[in-house]
């Protein structure tokens, strides 16, 4: 029987390990290459060449970009989430960036070209990135930013209830910030002589954040394209406020997509203040449908029954601000 | 036209890494030079430098390199860095504190910076190599501005955010002269109110050994033998490294800022051999010419000058053709300044030379001094009628020539005067 073709030939094939064993003089150049790195991140690294398991990358990319933050910055890193960006929060300019490239090269064997690198924003789009390339996956969207004009254009929900003031969007979740300026119209009652950002606006600036990632992130099938007049709340869960937040606060806003499968659509999204958790809710649920379908959203029976409330959704003309709380 | 002074210095060399350690040598004429370790391979005949001390910088990788405890540089800093980009940086801080300098006096636009190095063969050579072996890619992204030639420039003017004029200077070992003597230019035109000059070298084994192919450097053994400027056995230069930085200031600056200068900037003068690429021309004609453009647009009188430091290198040729033109400057009686070569204590610091060398001057004019020649036993008779001077003279010099030739047959004469 003829052997079947080798399968990593191709330059987006998986990382195969390669036909000739791990041999100690892989292990000492591996060595001399990670000196600067923690002896974790030397580990992961030898476990990867010998295996060729994807899962010991995340520690040998956090390592390598450890290694070249500025010793005051990389306790940033210990408790890294994912949004960590490079250049703003680890002071990465873009030579340190190659040199980091470098390295990762060096040490997975394998090569990245400079398009590819654009695009790495945050530590999460490294090891996005890093992952797919060693699994011969496509590379995910790029993480976009958008501004506030990008932003009204696309949503549904305008000023004076619009929420949000910049945002970036990738396919593993979206980011937004939004400043509490004193000046929104509902701070006058909200409380007399005492303006506190309502803990119900925070949970629909969430919300907004979930539409905006529906509407420029998730992944749907081809010439699929969400319509932004089917996404409406259907229900939340494990809401907690932490913190009081008044005029001056910057919320910093993030949210994650835990479940999609259409028509529903469940987050978990987080609120901060500089470092301080402000609000959380374990679940956001939306509903929503394709741009070619009906405007109204298709909600087959198995899902339907488990929307709490669903009697907004049904509602046969939808408030657009019905995403609020 | 507007005067120029110098209102600060600094120094990382082999003979201090300090103005104080640095004066206390020239004063004692304690000289850099050792038995260079990595010269003491078999198949390398010259065994002497006068290299930087308390730098470790033997490694490509920046990251190894150890420096005094005063001076903390930044990893993302030091990776653009050739082991001479280090010690003018320290030079640099000596300067900018020693002339009591402000940020803001720092970075400005009237605020420039003019340099000279002969780039880091050393790290250029590590590049090009891994590029060979290594791949294209996997050349670190700070290789070429970490070696060629006008990395410490483009270090130092980044890194101290230098906003006015900045350009570097190549014409070998004349280089930092020639950035001084622009620097003057730039102050007297109106162009600049104040000028960092830096001159630095690596002065490691890339930079130095490349010279014994043209048989320029002494292969003496003894370290108090090796460097013996006008002396009849002299038998070729000894190499060193370091950075000096000196600190050029227009005279409203000086009064503005209420400082006390170490000396005046008079002038300069330039002028070419057009004879060899390499070797001086015999009789001294361009270092000549060079003298009297720099005595001519200072108006200053041969029989005013009280010192002058030589280029003199410890190379036969070289210290002759200069014995000769100035033979040919100093004719009179009354024209008898005091001559000595510093090279005899720090070795020849080739495009470091002329920064370091008016960084002495500086220091004699301030201090009141001559320091002496050293090591001179037999002097060579083509000096004879020149007042060269073997010990140092406690006497505080009014007028100061200092000399400079480089390949190309490139001479600049500078001229320092006592600040009244």
């Amino acid at each position: 029987m003829p052997e079947a073709a080798p399968s990593h030939l191709g330059s987006n094939k998986p990382f195969v390990i390669p036909a000739k064993p791990f041999a100690p003089e892989d292990e000492a150049s591996l060595r001399e290459a990670l000196k600067r790195c923690s002896p974790s991140t030397f580990e992961a690294a030898v476990q990867f060449r010998k295996t060729g398991n994807p899962e010991h990358l995340p520690a040998v990319v956090i390592g390598v970009i450890e290694r070249f933050v500025e010793p005051d910055l990389r306790t940033k890193l210990k408790d890294a989430d994912d949004d960590l960006r490079l250049i703003e929060d680890l002071g990465i300019d873009s030579l340190t960036m190659m040199e980091i490239v470098i390295l990762v090269e060096d040490l997975l064997q394998m090569s990245i070209n400079n398009d590819e690198l654009r695009n790495l924003r945050t530590v999460g789009d490294v090891k996005t990135f890093i992952d797919c390339k060693v699994r011969g996956l496509e590379l995910p969207k790029p993480t976009k930013f958008l501004p506030i004009e990008h932003i009204a254009a696309v949503m549904p929900i305008q000023p004076p209830f619009l929420f949000l003031n910049e945002a970036s969007v990738s396919s593993s979740g979206a980011n937004g910030k939004y400043k509490i300026t004193g000046q929104e119209f509902f701070l006058q009652g909200h409380f007399k002589d005492n303006p506190v950002m309502p803990a119900s606006i925070m949970l629909e600036a969430l919300g907004q954040l979930a539409v905006l990632f529906l509407l420029e992130g998730a992944t749907t099938g081809p010439g699929k394209i969400i319509s932004p007049n089917t996404i409406f709340f259907t229900g939340c869960e494990g809401v907690r406020a932490h913190r009081v937040c008044r005029p001056g606060d910057i919320l910093t806003l993030s949210i994650k997509p835990k479940r999609m499968k259409m028509p529903l659509a469940t987050f978990e999204g987080a609120i901060r203040v500089g470092q301080e958790k402000a609000a959380i809710a374990e679940e956001i649920t939306m509903t929503f449908g394709f741009a070619e379908a009906s405007s109204q959203p298709v909600m087959p029976a198995d899902n339907a029954a488990k929307v709490n409330g669903a009697n907004g959704s049904h509602s046969p003309t939808p408030l657009r601000a019905a995403v609020n709380a | 036209m507007p005067r120029v002074f110098i209102t600060g210095l600094g120094f990382i060399t082999s003979i201090g890494n300090d103005a104080t350690r640095v004066t206390q040598s020239l004063r004692e004429l304690r000289h850099g030079f050792e038995l260079y370790p990595p010269f003491q391979d078999p198949a390398i005949p010259v065994k002497i430098a006068a290299p930087v001390r308390d730098f470790a910088m033997a490694s490509t990788d920046c990251e190894d390199w150890t420096f005094p405890a005063p001076y903390v540089i930044k990893r993302e800093i030091l990776r653009g860095m050739a082991p001479h980009g280090v010690y003018a940086w320290c030079a640099m801080q000596q300067a900018i504190t020693d002339a009591k300098l402000s940020d803001a006096e720092v970075s400005n636009a009237q605020t420039g910076l003019y340099a000279a190095s002969g780039g880091s063969p050393y790290l250029m050579g590590h590049m090009l190599q891994r590029m060979h072996t290594h791949g294209v890619m996997r050349c670190s992204p700070l290789g070429i501005v970490a070696s060629i030639s006008g990395t410490v420039q483009f270090n130092l003017v980044a890194h101290f955010k230098i906003k006015g004029s900045s350009c570097g200077f190549a014409s070998a070992c004349a280089s930092s002269s020639h950035a001084l003597g622009f620097a003057y230019d730039d102050l007297v035109l109106g162009r600049q109110k104040r000028m960092f000059v830096v001159g630095a070298e690596d002065g490691n084994v890339d930079a130095i050994l490349p010279f014994a192919g043209m048989r320029a450097l002494s292969l003496q053994t003894d370290p108090n033998l090796a460097s013996r400027p006008f002396d009849t056995a002299r038998d070729g230069f000894v190499g060193t490294g370091g950075g000096v930085v000196l600190v050029l200031e227009t005279e409203d600056e000086v009064t503005r800022r209420g400082v006390k200068p170490y000396c005046e900037v008079l002038g300069w003068g330039q002028s070419s051999d057009g004879h060899n690429v390499a070797i001086s021309h015999p009789e001294g004609h361009g270092l000549r010419a060079a003298m009297e453009n720099a005595l001519r647009s200072t108006g200053t009188a041969p029989e005013a000058v009280d010192y002058v430091n030589a280029h003199a290198t410890s190379t036969p040729i070289g210290d002759a053709s200069e014995a000769r033109a100035l033979k040919a400057i100093f004719t009179t009686p009354a024209a008898r300044p005091a001559i000595s070569s510093t090279k005899s204590l720090t070795g020849h610091g080739l495009s470091l030379a002329g920064a370091m060398e008016s960084g002495f001057c500086a220091l004699a004019i301030r201090d009141g001094f001559m320091p002496g020649s050293a090591h001179i036993t037999k002097l060579d008779p083509e000096c004879e009628g020149l007042n060269i001077i073997r010990s140092t003279l406690p006497a505080r010099p009014a007028i100061v020539l200092n000399n400079v030739s480089g390949f190309g047959g490139a001479n600049v004469s500078l001229v320092f005067k006592q600040a009244s």
